[in-house]
């Protein structure tokens, strides 16, 4: 049987229009329509602008502008909620080693406002019934239901505080050290805050670690998981590294100036300043 | 904000902590470093110190076995399913009610004596083999849940050890006068509404 393409080929050339000036086009895009003017009887006048005023002369104000009272899309203040960082997921945080404000805000991808009065991280209970990585946590607050979610995934969790000056250093260490300044010695909290941090109720870094293990049971027995044991982890080097409550950064003592040229830690020698660091 | 407060949660001694203390450093140690800090509290217990109450410990007085408020989270059966209500996606796809399960008459952890009368407290909660069940679907988080739900199971087992408390001869003196003073005024009552019917039917005895 003949194939029927030729016959169906010629068929449309022969019915095809003949080539004219009035059926033939350029490309869409060399051409641009010319704009319709509105002449007609109806279209003229006013041209649909009304009379005087703003509308008709072209001076109407911008959209949303309720005439100088603060308009609707500015009354309502912006609070950046930090919504799918995923820090551990996406790898910007490594929970083989301890997790602390300053491994934090290296990812740059959260920002601490020391002049704003932040104190640091309080660590919210959103999501913690999906949250299943262990980790060694330092934070400056904490719930009851957060310290629960982070210890019955075998983790560990200390609230621990820094001072304004501290803050600074932690937040943009680079910077710290560019300035020349020394790592500070933290002080202890303030009056109103000193009776949190050393609550083991929330993991207070200066709360006493005997009564530790008796408030990690307790949570435990309330929130129905087995106790963290830390000593028969995989990584038992994980949650032995500790800070001591004037030190800052781990490994590094207060007093010691980095100079991260020379990159050489410089250490004082001057008894009056290492035994106001030592204090 | 809603918060769980554990009702009837005993203190636990140093009894129940199986764990060994974890011995942490840090590279610096100043004047305010927690060793000096707590210098004469016992930061290096040894496991020896420590065991775990036994709920099946022979004691002279069977009564004297208390329960404790702690449950073994081993011996117990959790698990978690969607919740019901209105909520949109989340209430539809996470699972937020949490229902806890165990068999009564085989938990060691509750004293003998209490399983009787707590199968009878709870007897709307208890299947045919004897498994109490108890669900919480009370806050948005199956974490909160879960508490809520050992919260309640301890709640129910402080209920059903609570003994009748104990008359003293005074109070037993006191009570049989008060029941034999009612029995009395009862039945003068009766006498006297009994006479007054009679008057108004106009019978004279």
């Amino acid at each position: 049987m003949a194939s029927k393409i030729p016959e169906k080929a010629l068929h449309l050339i022969i019915n095809a229009p003949r080539v004219t000036l009035n059926s033939i086009k350029p490309l869409p895009d060399s051409y641009t329509l010319k704009v319709r003017q509105r002449r007609s009887r109806a279209k003229g006048g006013q041209s649909g602008r009304g009379n005087k005023g703003q509308g008709q002369r072209m001076t109407l104000p911008r959209l949303g502008f309720e005439g100088n009272n603060t308009p609707f899309y500015m009354q309502m203040p912006i609070e950046p909620y930090y919504q799918n960082h995923q820090m551990i997921d996406l790898g910007r945080l490594n929970t083989e080693e301890p997790i602390d404000l300053n491994t934090i805000c290296n990812t740059g991808i959260y920002k601490i406002k020391p002049n704003d009065n932040e104190y640091g991280i309080n660590l919210t209970d959103e999501g913690a019934d999906l949250f299943t990585s262990r980790v060694n946590v330092e934070v400056q607050w904490a719930e009851e239901s957060t310290i629960a979610a982070i210890e019955r995934n075998g983790g560990m969790i200390t609230t621990r505080f820094y001072n304004p000056e501290c803050l600074k250093a932690v937040i943009d260490t680079q910077d710290h050290f560019r300035k020349g300044l020394p790592i500070p010695r933290c002080p202890l909290p303030p009056q109103d805050a000193l009776e949190y941090y050393m609550n083991p109720e929330n993991r207070g870094y200066l709360a006493d670690p005997s009564k530790l293990q008796e408030a990690r049971y307790a949570l435990a027995q309330k929130y129905g998981y087995e106790a963290p044991d830390y000593s028969m982890d995989r990584n038992p080097a994980l949650f032995k590294k500790m800070k001591d409550p004037r030190q800052i950064f781990f490994g590094l003592s207060p007093g010691w100036v980095v100079c991260l040229k020379d990159k050489a830690i410089i250490k004082p020698k001057d008894e009056d300043y290492i035994q106001y660091y030592q204090s | 904000m809603f918060s769980l407060h554990l009702r009837n949660f005993v203190r636990l001694e140093q009894k129940l902590i199986q764990n060994h203390l974890l011995s942490r450093n840090s590279s610096f140690k100043s004047g305010i470093a927690l060793d000096k800090l707590y210098e004469k509290s016992d930061n290096h217990p040894t496991s020896s110190e420590f065991s775990r109450t036994d709920s099946k410990s022979t004691t002279e007085d069977g009564l004297a076995e208390q329960f404790t408020g702690e449950i073994p989270i081993k011996d117990i059966s959790i698990q978690s399913c969607r919740s019901s209500g209105p909520g949109g996606q989340h209430v539809n796809k996470v699972n937020t009610k949490v229902e806890v399960r165990f068999n009564v008459n085989s938990a060691t952890w509750i004293p003998e004596w209490v399983k009787p009368k707590l199968l009878e407290e709870q007897q709307n909660r208890v299947t045919k083999n004897g498994e109490l069940i108890v669900t919480s679907e009370k806050t948005r988080k199956q974490i909160l849940n879960q508490a809520d739900c050992l919260d309640k199971i301890r709640h129910m087992i402080f209920q059903a050890s609570r003994k009748p408390k104990e008359l003293t001869p005074y109070e037993l003196e006191l009570i049989a006068k008060r029941e034999e003073a009612a029995k009395k005024r009862n039945i003068e009552d009766k006498r006297r509404r009994s006479l007054l019917k009679m008057r108004r039917r106009g019978e004279f005895f």
